[in-house]
């Protein structure tokens, strides 16, 4: 299954701001695979999320996307509002970090689900409420048919997480994005809707993307990652690629500063030093040579371009030497 | 444990009354902090973890009296803080100070961080002269890694790493002996999380500070924390030494916890049950074991007889299996 889904070429997204322009994702390239899950980790300001608000045309008002996404190859971006709706949970459909306020509050969860088919599908409201049952079942609610009747408040964060996966399902879209699903989530409701997301994807051939800052999360389910930082791609590799043998510094960077629980205990944690980039400006090189331990002249006069190192690994670096802690003393 | 802990805390209750649903609503109890004792030792980091709706935060407030506790008792030093009147109260504030989550919102926008900093020496240290008040200010803002030319700034040029700094340098300026940290790294990002984290173990090492560090990520805690007290729906779980609690956890709850959090490591990707039972409602409590209803290893004793925190290997569990966990 090497069929592209989703091609990315080129985006850029920019926010025009009291301060001036703020660049958001730069120069962005990229696929999604049918029936794969893309991961995407990043810090705030990497553009991670920003990426796939601006696929689904839910930018904020200041917001531009230019370049070119295709689903099925079929242009989408800046697409006109009413093909945007007809697409959007048709095709495509996103969940977000809080489910609550990504419902609402005042519909029961019922109404809220049978409208989607309703809309999308012209089904009737008695076929659509039987739809939602066998929908809310496929994500583990029991006691689905009562639960309908339910507002959304009555559900707890990871039911409330549950029934979004179910309604975004509905429709059966080729294509689910899922910005920090479970971010807001304890770690034992986080284990079980990434369980859950495993287990649609196989059921349902649902290419997924997982957009985190958590590494470990990506871990669990990812088959491709794409690390992002200051909007622009700086790796790009299979899972265990990543993990095993990245080539960014910024990677290395995250794998080391995260406590693990299956490593010994250090002293003290590895760090990254500095600072956050500022968005508002656009050095002219690599946006994270000031915080990068292998920096050269190079790298603060001219961007590095994301060039293939082979077997699907990409990366966006002038520094040629190791990695680790022997590179750094080089 | 020969010398006496700097906080002794005893069957501290803390009870919110609710409304309960309907028209004619019934008075209900909520028991966010259900009978908990422990300790704090001068000098240690004492880790207290959990899901949402376990208590930490609420445990953390009522440390420091910033929500009044039911019953029980909490002493600092030997000095009982529960009954203590506002007044007697103001002089201990110097010696317990708090950090919390999102440091952005817990700082004033229309304050510059020089004022933010110094706003604890006015209020509890009235008498200082305003030269060495700044002096001190100064100082602190050195410790936490801020600069000095940053003194006149906004919290709103910060950024969350930044900003935590200057939560930390309001905590500490008052040279506290004790820092509840409730949540202090949770809202920030991965490269800026370890800095931080780094500089509260630093600074605790400088100043011989003791530190109770809430927080819900286990990782982050076994790296900060010398004990680590587990509390699951108001009440203890177990209470052991860190090195002990991640080699062996005694309580089945606390191995449920462990277990699910994601390691950073395709190769060691760990797959769930897809279901489980989520958290039972805090206002209706399960008799006996407030954990039976999740518990692998449940049985009538667990139904009829709620476990009390009893010492097993000089560890403290509240389960009846913990003994089999145990060999």
């Amino acid at each position: 299954m090497t069929a592209s889904l989703l091609e990315i070429r080129n985006l850029a997204v920019r926010f025009t701001t009291g301060d001036g322009p703020v660049y958001a994702v730069n120069d962005l390239d990229l696929q999604v695979r049918r029936g794969e899950v893309l991961g995407m980790v990043g810090e705030s300001g990497s553009g991670k999320s920003q990426t796939w608000l601006a696929i689904m045309g839910l930018l904020a008002k200041n917001g531009r996307a230019e370049g070119s996404v295709r689903l099925g190859g079929e242009e989408i971006l800046n697409l006109p509002q009413r093909a945007l709706t007809r697409l959007r949970g048709a095709r495509m459909a996103m969940i977000f970090q809080d489910p609550m306020t990504a419902m609402n509050p005042f519909l029961t969860v019922g109404r809220q689900m049978t409208e989607v088919l309703e809309w999308h599908r012209g089904m009737s409201r008695r076929e659509a409420r039987a739809r939602c049952i066998g929908a809310l079942e496929s994500v583990h609610i029991a006691d689905a048919a009562q639960r309908l009747s339910m507002y959304p408040h009555e559900f707890s964060g990871g039911m409330r997480q549950r029934v979004m996966i179910a309604t975004a399902l509905l429709t059966e879209p080729q294509l689910l994005i899922c910005d920090e699903p479970t971010t807001a989530l304890d770690v034992t409701v986080q284990a079980q809707i990434l369980a859950l997301l495993d287990e649609l994807r196989q059921r349902f051939g649902t290419a997924i993307v997982l957009v985190t800052h958590d590494l470990g999360v990506i871990a669990q389910l990812a088959d491709r990652v794409i690390v992002m930082y200051a909007g622009r791609q700086v790796e790009q590799a299979e899972v265990h690629t990543l993990y095993g043998a990245y080539r960014h510094p910024y990677t290395e960077g995250l794998l080391r500063s995260v406590p693990r629980l299956d490593q010994p205990r250090s002293a003290r944690l590895a760090t990254i030093p500095g600072r956050p980039p500022d968005l508002a400006r656009r050095p002219a090189g690599c946006p994270f040579e000031p915080r990068c331990a292998y920096a050269s002249e190079l790298c603060r006069q001219q961007m590095p371009p994301l060039v293939s190192l082979g077997e699907a690994h990409l990366r966006a670096c002038h520094y040629d030497g190791a990695l680790g802690p022997q590179g750094r003393e080089a | 444990m020969s010398e006496p802990a700097l906080l002794e805390v005893r069957a501290l209750d803390v009870h919110f009354p609710v409304r309960g649903p309907g028209l004619l609503p019934s008075r209900l109890t909520l028991r966010a902090i259900d009978q908990v004792s422990f300790d704090v030792r001068a000098g240690e980091v004492l880790g207290v973890v959990g899901e949402s709706g376990c208590g930490k935060s609420t445990l953390s407030r009522a440390l420091l009296k910033l929500i009044p506790a039911t019953a029980g008792s909490v002493r600092l030093r030997g000095v009982e803080l529960t009954t203590l009147p506002k007044a007697a109260m103001r002089p201990l504030r110097r010696s317990m100070q708090m950090i919390f989550q999102d440091p952005l919102a817990s700082l004033d926008p229309r304050m510059t961080v020089g004022e933010i900093i110094a706003e604890p020496l006015k209020a509890l240290l009235p008498g200082m002269e305003r030269a060495e008040r700044e002096q001190r200010v100064l100082r602190t803002m050195q410790h936490v890694g801020l600069l000095p030319a940053q003194i006149n700034r906004y919290p709103h040029e910060f950024s969350g790493g930044q900003a935590q700094r200057i939560g930390i340098a309001r905590a500490l300026v008052v040279q506290p002996q004790l820092v509840v940290c409730d949540e202090p790294v949770s809202a920030l990002d991965v490269s800026i999380k370890s800095q931080i984290i780094n500089l509260l173990l630093d600074l605790r090492a400088e100043h011989g500070l003791t530190y109770i560090f809430v927080a819900h990520d286990l990782a982050t805690v076994r790296h900060i924390a010398d004990r680590v007290m587990v509390l699951y729906l108001g009440r203890v779980m177990e209470i052991t030494d860190r090195d002990a609690l991640y080699a062996r956890p005694l309580h089945p709850y606390t191995r449920l916890l462990l277990s699910a959090v994601p390691i950073p490591d395709p190769a060691l990707a760990r797959r769930v049950g897809p279901t489980r039972e989520e958290l039972p409602s805090p206002l209706a409590l399960p008799s006996g074991c407030a954990f039976r209803t999740r518990c692998p290893l449940a049985d009538a004793r667990c139904v009829a007889e709620r476990p009390v925190l009893r010492e097993i290997d000089g560890r403290y569990v509240a389960c009846h299996h913990a003994e089999a966990a145990a060999a």
